[in-house]
Parts: C-alpha cells; sequence; structure tokens
C-alpha cells in the first residue's frame, strides 16, 4: 500500500491498459515511422500513473523497438514529461514577458509564500507541484496558469488563495493527477548521474556550466594539457564500429577512390 | 477601426466546434470544390497568385513553399505546426479552440493541394483542452466522410494523424517539430535538405502554420485577386494580430496588414489611464523592438523588416512608461536560456550567461561593464547556430538596451546599494 491508502502500483496491470491504445497509436503512422507513436505512448503512460515510471519507459521502447536509452534520451527532452513522481496538482504559473507585465511577479511570490515550495518542487503532503512555466500562449488574460495542463486565466492573489483552498477541499474543477507513487521534493533528475568520463574523474561536477570561478573547467584543461597519452593516439568509438578492432588502422592509401 | 472578420467570423457568437454550425456557413464547401472540380497544380497557382505569406513567423509565400515539392513520385506530408509558443503569440490557441473546423478544412486543403494523402497537425502539449476539441472535430468530419477513403466519390484519400507536443519551444521551429513528429528529441536539423526536400520521414514535406492553413478556404471562396487586394502589394491579405501588454483591451484581432501600429493600439483599447507607450515588441519575443516614434509604421512584413524587426508571428506587445525593461529583458532572456536545445554552443552558454548577468543586475551584483556585455554577448550568439533561436535574443536585448540604457544603469546601483551585504 502506497502512503495514501491507494494499492501499491501493478505495473503489468498498467501495461495491459495502456497496449491498445500503443497499438492503435502505432498504426496511425506509415510503417516506417513506428517510432512516432513514442511520445503519444509516453502521454498515456503518463495519463495513467501521473508521471513516467522506469517500468514505462523500457515497456515504450519495446512497443516502438528502439533502445531503452534513445527513450530515456528523448523523454528527458520534453518539459511535460516527469520521470519522478508529482503531485496530484501540477502548477504552472506563466513567467514570460506579458504575463510579467501584468503582475505574474507578484503571483509567483504568492504561490511560493502560500505553497513554502520554490520553482521545480512538490509539497510535503503530495498534493501540489510547483512549475514557473514560459509563455503559454494566453497572453490576453495575463498573468495565467495552467494546472494539470488546464487553462486558469486573470490571476489575482485572492484567485490564487481560492484555488489553492479549493484543491485542498476537493473541490476545484480540475481533476487530480494519478499518483502511483509517493513524489520526493522535486520530480527533476538529478543534473550529476554521479558517472565521470575518463577526462573527468575527480572533477567537482561536470554538469557545472563553467567558466572562471568554477573548478570543472579548470580542471579538465589541465587534465588535457598535462595528459602523458595524446588524445589523437585514441581509438575513436566512430572507428571502433567501423573496424570492429581497437587498434587504429592506418589512413588507407586509396582513401580516396573508395568514396 | 479596420477590424475584419474572416478567419475570426462567427468566434463568439456561434458554436463553430459543431460541424453541422461550421458547414451551415459554408464550411468544407471549398475543400469539397477543390477535390471534385480544381487540380492541385491550380490551387497551387490560386495560392502563389493570392500572395499569401506564412503567419508562423518566417513569413515566406505560402504558394512558393509548396512549388518546392521534387516529382520525384515518392510520398509527400503535410505537416500543420500547431506548436505556438512565441511570446506574446495567441493566435493558434485560438483558432484551435474556437473552429478546429475551419484548420481542419485548410489542412485538407493544403494536403490536396501539394498532392498528398498523409497530413499531420502537431499540436503543443500544454494545449489540452485544444487538442480534445480538435479530437471531436476530427471524429466529427471523419463520420460525415470529409476525411477518409474515396472522397466524394473522387477516389481521393487523405488521413490525418494528430500528435501531441510535450513541452519543447523549439519543435516550433520546422525541422525540430518533424524530429519530434519522428519521436526523437526536438533539435533542429541542418539546413539543406530543406523540408521540402526531406522533410519526414526523409520525404518530401511542407510545414505550414495554422493561421496559413485556416486561410486557405477564405482563398478559395473568393478569389487569389480579393486576397491580393488587401494591404500592401509584397504583404497582402488579412493577419489575426496577438496584441497584450499594456493596453486596455488585450486580444486577437483581425486587420488587414498593413494597418499602423497606431491604430492597432486604439483597437486594443489604447494605453492603461494616464499612461504612455513608449516601445512595442511587433513580431513576437524574437523581435527587436520599435518605439514611440514608430506607431505610425504600417504593420506588414516589409515595413517591420525595412526598420530593422519583423512582423514573425504577428503578436504585438506594446509597454508603457512604467515598464521596468531589466525584468522585460530577464524574462525574455530566461526564456530563450530555458528553450535552448543545446545543440550549438554559442545558443546554449551564451544564453545561460546572459540570463546569469541579468540575475546578477537585478539581485545586486550587478557591474557597469555588464551593459556592454549583454550586448556583446548576445551578437557573439547570432548567426552561428543551426536555428534561429540562438539569433533571437539580440534583437530585443540589443534595442532596449541601447534606448534604455539609464534604466539598465540605475538598476544596477539601486540593487547594489539595497543587495545585503554577505
Amino acid at each position: 500500500m502506497t502512503v495514501d491508502g491507494t494499492p501499491a502500483r501493478d505495473f503489468a496491470a498498467v501495461a495491459a491498459r495502456v497496449e491498445p491504445v500503443a497499438q492503435d497509436l502505432i498504426s496511425q503512422y506509415p510503417p516506417a515511422g513506428a517510432r512516432s507513436a513514442l511520445l503519444p505512448i509516453l502521454h498515456e503512460f503518463q495519463n495513467v500513473e501521473g508521471w513516467l515510471s522506469p517500468e514505462a519507459l523500457a515497456q515504450a521502447a519495446l512497443w516502438v523497438d528502439v533502445p531503452l536509452s534513445v527513450v530515456e534520451s528523448t523523454a528527458s527532452f520534453y518539459t511535460l514529461f516527469h520521470r519522478r513522481p508529482v503531485g496530484r496538482y501540477m502548477l504552472q504559473p506563466c513567467r514570460n514577458l506579458s504575463c510579467t507585465l501584468n503582475g505574474a511577479g507578484e503571483i509567483l511570490a504568492h504561490f511560493r509564500e502560500r505553497l513554502g515550495i520554490g520553482h521545480l518542487q512538490t509539497t510535503a503532503d503530495g498534493l501540489f507541484s510547483y512549475e514557473e512555466a514560459e509563455c503559454l500562449a494566453a497572453c490576453d488574460r495575463a498573468p495565467c496558469m495552467q494546472v494539470n495542463l488546464e487553462f486558469v486565466y486573470d490571476l489575482t492573489k485572492e484567485k490564487v488563495d481560492a484555488l489553492l483552498q479549493a484543491m485542498r477541499d476537493g473541490t476545484f474543477e480540475v481533476a487530480p493527477l494519478p499518483q502511483t507513487a509517493t513524489p520526493g521534493a522535486s520530480w527533476q533528475v538529478a543534473a550529476d548521474s554521479g558517472k565521470r568520463s575518463p577526462g573527468a574523474v575527480g572533477v567537482s561536477n561536470p554538469n557545472d556550466p563553467g567558466g572562471l570561478g568554477d573548478a570543472s573547467g579548470v580542471a579538465m584543461i589541465e587534465r588535457l594539457a598535462h595528459d602523458p597519452y595524446p588524445i589523437e593516439a585514441r581509438p575513436t568509438n566512430e572507428r571502433l564500429v567501423r573496424d570492429g578492432t581497437a587498434r587504429l588502422a592506418a589512413p588507407s592509401s586509396n582513401h580516396t577512390s573508395e568514396h | 477601426m479596420p477590424v475584419v472578420k474572416v478567419l475570426t467570423a462567427g468566434i463568439g457568437e456561434a458554436n463553430l466546434r459543431d460541424l453541422d454550425v461550421y458547414r451551415e456557413r459554408g464550411g468544407y464547401e471549398q475543400f469539397r470544390r477543390a477535390v471534385t472540380e480544381m487540380k492541385p497544380a491550380e490551387l497551387v497557382d490560386l495560392v502563389s497568385r493570392s500572395g499569401l505569406r506564412g503567419r508562423g513567423g518566417a513569413g515566406f509565400p505560402t504558394g512558393r513553399k509548396w512549388s518546392f515539392l521534387p516529382n520525384n513520385g515518392r510520398p509527400r506530408y503535410m505537416v500543420c505546426n500547431c506548436d505556438e509558443a512565441e511570446p506574446g503569440t495567441f493566435k493558434d490557441h485560438m483558432l484551435l479552440e474556437e473552429t478546429p473546423h475551419q484548420v481542419l478544412e485548410g489542412i485538407l486543403i493544403g494536403t490536396y493541394a501539394i498532392g498528398s494523402d498523409h497530413a499531420f497537425i502537431y499540436i503543443r502539449g500544454e494545449f489540452q483542452h485544444g487538442y480534445r476539441i480538435f479530437m471531436e472535430a476530427l471524429a466529427q468530419a471523419r463520420a460525415a466522410g470529409l476525411v477518409g477513403e474515396n472522397l466524394f466519390g473522387t477516389g481521393y484519400s487523405v488521413e490525418v494523424t494528430v500528435h501531441r507536443g510535450a513541452g519543447a519551444y523549439i519543435c516550433g521551429e520546422e525541422t525540430a517539430l518533424l524530429n519530434s513528429l519522428e519521436g526523437r528529441r526536438g533539435e533542429p536539423r541542418l539546413k539543406p535538405p530543406f523540408p521540402a526536400v526531406k522533410g519526414l520521414y526523409g520525404e518530401p514535406t511542407v510545414v505550414n502554420n495554422v493561421e496559413t492553413l485556416a486561410t486557405l478556404p477564405h482563398i478559395l471562396r473568393n478569389g487569389a485577386e480579393w486576397f491580393a487586394a488587401v494591404g500592401p502589394q509584397r504583404s497582402p491579405g488579412y493577419k489575426i494580430v496577438s496584441i497584450s501588454g499594456h493596453v486596455k483591451a488585450p486580444g486577437n484581432y483581425e486587420v488587414p496588414l498593413g494597418t499602423t501600429l497606431r491604430e492597432l493600439l486604439a483597437i486594443a483599447g489604447g494605453p492603461r489611464e494616464g499612461r504612455n507607450i513608449v516601445a512595442m515588441q511587433p513580431g513576437g519575443g524574437s523581435s527587436a523592438c520599435l518605439f514611440d516614434e514608430h506607431l505610425d509604421l504600417g504593420y506588414d512584413f516589409d515595413t517591420m523588416a525595412a526598420n530593422g524587426t519583423m512582423l514573425g508571428s504577428g503578436a504585438i506587445v506594446y509597454f508603457d512608461d512604467t515598464t521596468d525593461f531589466v525584468e522585460a529583458a530577464r524574462a525574455l532572456v530566461r526564456f530563450y536560456a530555458h528553450e535552448s536545445c543545446g545543440q550549438c554552443t554559442p545558443c546554449r552558454e551564451g544564453g545561460h550567461w546572459l540570463e546569469v548577468t541579468l540575475d546578477r543586475i537585478c539581485n545586486g551584483g550587478g557591474l557597469d561593464s555588464d551593459i556592454d556585455m549583454l550586448v556583446a554577448v548576445s551578437h557573439q550568439m547570432t548567426g552561428l547556430n543551426l536555428c534561429p533561436l540562438g539569433d533571437s535574443i539580440e534583437p530585443f536585448l540589443a534595442s532596449v538596451v541601447k534606448r534604455f540604457e539609464p534604466q539598465f544603469r540605475s538598476k544596477i546601483r539601486r540593487t547594489q546599494r539595497e543587495a545585503v551585504p554577505v
């Protein structure tokens, strides 16, 4: 059982429910384009589970016949896909230009104060996730927001208080998201996986943007400058794949005639 | 007031989401006429003669875009771009939700015109409501025999696939959209080859904006000459303009191109009480600002280009004399930094550093030299990327820094004074 008393999730049941939809989606694209159904299938999994579980990604990879790493890479590109559980209500007020000109700054501050959390965070009770979103194409009714992808327009502080209360009372007009796992403090996947490429071992954080004052860039340049093993002598992955050996092949003399 | 009702006719008066209501008003009649009475080449010619230019941002002549498709016997695809996310733009959002059948009829006419039998509409992930409305409209049209096989007994068949995005501004760029439609990361492709030659699944593809396609039934009904006669010669026709910012009545207003920025301001209710407009961004977040001395310019593709900015997606944001342009620049720069796909270094790194610099200006850590750096970095990012996203910061940022430099300087000093010593 999960914390809120709903039965523990059964992924086989989820997959069985999504499969007919997935097969229908795949059939809507030309035969060469089965992979096109990936995004719609991920949407469908998220509709059912409230987030994209690792099992869902693996299942989608099988259905559209691409490697799991590719599915993960693709899912991670899109901000509407949540790879960690989120709150029952995903609150996304706009922070872009037209909303800013119409008082979005105050609305955002009000949300942060009332929820006690910041951008990309989830409340401890798992009810609210909060993300300051970019232009939602409703600038005529700024400041605006989306709640579980449904629009709420013409925001005021009073309106924010009223809608948060309605969500707490379960009377808000937009249905809460399903929640098959307890959300953490954030649904963002950690930027630093802890894995290091050989050049970055001992570097504080390879994802750090670098620049002056950041150790990672400096450390990596130091390493390259003092590496006794010259970079050009290393076989590249491409060569490994092409000739199937780890040795560097000598440049072919009739190289140009091959092409 | 030159407000017209062509694409926006009936919105707010009739339930245009209902197929019967749409058909009573002449809906799908032009699609039927196109398929039963016209050859695709005639349609391409008609649209070319109308002078219709793309409504998504680039303003490329639609008929010419269609004519680039090679005659190589390969399958062809029509893709409708409904990934509207340009800051300040909300016209496609309205068209999708209020007139889904008009959008669908436009897609069908365009698909027939380019000799294709499979159309896709890429709907922005955030438009969940619009997606449901469009799916319902598509189901109605299918049941009525307007989408499917052997339409009107002519043997012509067409399929329409609805594809939802998942939150990525960059997917509005046509090659990124095609990648996303193929189930990949939405990263723009190197051009050439252009989509017309090698697009979706490597086949010839046309990507057209929602408003561009929704205009087609009207051009068919009234003729190319009717459309070409409106507005400036090289930039003709009616256009939905999304007006927001510091105006009393923000909204979508349909006007003939060439209407002046002052008239558009008046149409949107004018400035707020006691305020004056000091600047406007005339073509979405990626366009350079114009200022009060430009209010009498006509709003069309060529006049905007001649004045160093662009008509873009047709979104005007008006700024009055209360505007904090540092905050405005910060909102837009943060947006482009957030939405960079990360493929090209100038865009990925430049956007990030501009955001960091604007943040520190607003938080008390700014330096006087930061002002020059904002202009220099945004300029260095420009022209070095696969797609126009990295080029989109400079126009607005450079134009407001140049015009409102004292605001930036005083912001740096004020926040320095107010900053809590660490």
